[in-house]
């Protein structure tokens, strides 16, 4: 779905709360900042990760972002333990996730924990797709990406 | 907002408390905690580096030493500055829904207080969005925003005086140069209240006078509240992250260009090592333009005038490769400059350098 620009895949799991997609692929789930969250933070300036092996609890700090203009935490949507983290792409570019963020602009791939018990929260398809629609109704965004 | 807004009016706390205050506030508050405002300025000077600052990187730690200025890594983006009494912090921190959803208008909410409580003062401030406070073109402060545990936390000041010496002392600069260039530009595009008026205004009085506009711009009361002891032992929790090593000098992982003056003002520094010598620029760049630019190196151009006249041709010149290449063929064909080993294309690339430095392979 497309709406005010905004992109939201239909086929990944959302935490609509802190704004964090999740794509399930085995055993991991790798996560990342929704169009709407790249854009309300604006051009990233840095990130910290977390190390990797670190285990994580439900709404914890996975990692720190600077934007031009803010910092904060990119959450965890469930409790996990963190198996890989995005630095190398960051340290290569560092708007990866202003330009495609459900791409190359991943942030982290972590290990569930308590999935079963902490993934009621999450939304797929088109109940994700209109909540969203609410969402960026609420905000009064439009989504912008960056191109180079 | 009908909620009431808890003052914390603190002026002369030590420079650690300065920074570290807001964070408690923060980090210590819970659902039932009522919205916070603090006013709290330090009772000596300091330095306070962007969150993801190198410390050793950006600060110029030998002089800090020298002249006792302790430096703390605030939980704030962006970078360096010198602070003393000379400032008066205005830290907001508020839940989530209190505030606008988008950062945009969450400056301008923050922000406009600011700027009517100068203009109230007789100061023809604005705001220059995002979140820059302008007054003909100076920037009088400058404001940060972030999250910090269940709290978004907005912080900014309302500038009395502003040392810009020793803010162009405590970074690390590459050369003396560029110092002196940051000095300069400060002079140029930084100003205070003092500066403005002529004189430095009453505290009291604009402490009054903001806590009055804060309050119609939220539409809520402010009251003059009490710190508790939640966020004196959180306080204390922080103010021991805040003076150890380990968060101290933790890795720098900020990209960024130059250092910024404000908004529209940066100042860049490159060289090039062009077949007849190594080229130095320093350019101080005003809203994609060049504002000024030193050129320096161990070339040799004729004749003897021609550097300074280049430098002069390029003021107000776009900040393209196009553009400056054409200016500066343009200045050797009237000057009928000589210069060995040295194109015009060798000066635009190292100009270039400083605009958008090259990335690594």
């Amino acid at each position: 779905m497309i709406f005010y620009a905004c992109e939201i895949p239909e086929d990944l799991y959302y935490d609509i709360e802190h704004d964090v997609w999740i794509r399930f692929e085995g055993d991991i789930a790798i996560l990342g900042l929704t169009d709407v969250a790249q854009t309300r933070c604006g051009k990233f300036a840095a990130v910290s990760f977390r190390d990797v092996g670190k285990k994580v609890a439900q709404g914890k700090t996975l990692a720190t972002i600077e934007s031009a203009k803010w910092v904060g935490p990119f959450p965890a949507p469930f409790s996990c333990e963190i198996a890989e983290v995005n630095e190398a792409g960051f340290a290569r570019d560092i708007l990866l996730a202003n330009k495609d963020p459900y791409g190359i602009g991943w942030l982290v791939k972590v290990r569930p924990m308590n999935l079963e018990a902490e993934r009621g929260h999450l939304v797929t398809g088109q109940e994700a797709a209109e909540k969203y629609k609410e969402r960026i109704k609420e905000l009064k965004i439009n989504c912008l990406r960056c191109i180079d | 907002m009908s909620k009431k807004i808890r003052l914390l009016y603190m002026e002369g706390v030590s420079p650690l408390r300065s920074q570290t205050v807001y964070h408690a506030v923060a980090y210590a508050m819970k659902e039932d905690t009522p919205n916070t405002i603090i006013m709290v300025s330090p009772n000596g000077p300091y330095v306070s580096i962007g969150y993801h600052q190198d410390i050793q990187k950006e600060v110029d730690l030998d002089y800090c030493t020298k002249h006792n200025l302790p430096v703390y890594r605030r939980e704030v983006g962006g970078g360096a500055v010198y602070l003393d009494n000379g400032q008066l912090f205005t830290q907001w921190i508020f839940h989530k829904n209190d505030l606008p959803a988008t950062l945009e208008e969450r400056f301008k909410l923050y922000i406009d207080p600011i700027v009517q409580t100068y203009q109230s003062l007789g100061i023809n401030a604005n705001h220059r969005p995002i979140n820059d406070i302008h007054v003909s073109g100076k920037k009088i402060g400058g404001t940060g925003a972030a999250q910090m545990g269940i709290a978004e936390v907005l912080v900014g000041s309302l500038m009395y005086t502003f040392d810009k010496k020793t803010m162009s002392q405590v970074l690390k600069v590459p050369s003396e140069k560029m110092r002196d260039k940051i000095f300069e530009s400060l002079e140029a595009y930084m100003t205070t209240m003092s500066e403005q008026l002529g004189s430095t205004p009453d505290r009291a009085q604009v402490k009054d006078l903001y806590m009055k506009l804060v309050s119609e711009a939220l539409g809520a009361e402010v009251y003059e509240g009490e710190w508790t002891a939640e966020e004196e032992a959180m306080a204390q929790e922080i103010d021991a992250r805040f003076t150890s090593d380990e968060w101290l000098y933790q890795k720098g992982r900020l990209q960024q260009q130059g250092v910024k003056i404000h908004q529209d003002v940066h100042i860049v520094e490159a060289a090039f090592k062009a077949q007849g010598g190594l080229i130095r620029v320093i350019a101080r760049l005003r809203e994609g333009r060049i504002d000024d630019v030193s050129i320096s190196g161990d070339f040799t151009l004729l004749p003897v005038f021609a550097v300074g006249a280049l430098e002069q041709s390029l003021r107000g010149v776009a900040a393209t490769p196009e553009t400056l290449k054409s200016k500066i063929e343009e200045a050797y064909y009237r000057l009928s400059i000589q210069s060995p080993g040295v194109t015009p294309a060798d000066f635009t690339t190292a100009i270039m350098n400083a605009v958008t430095p090259p990335q690594p392979a």
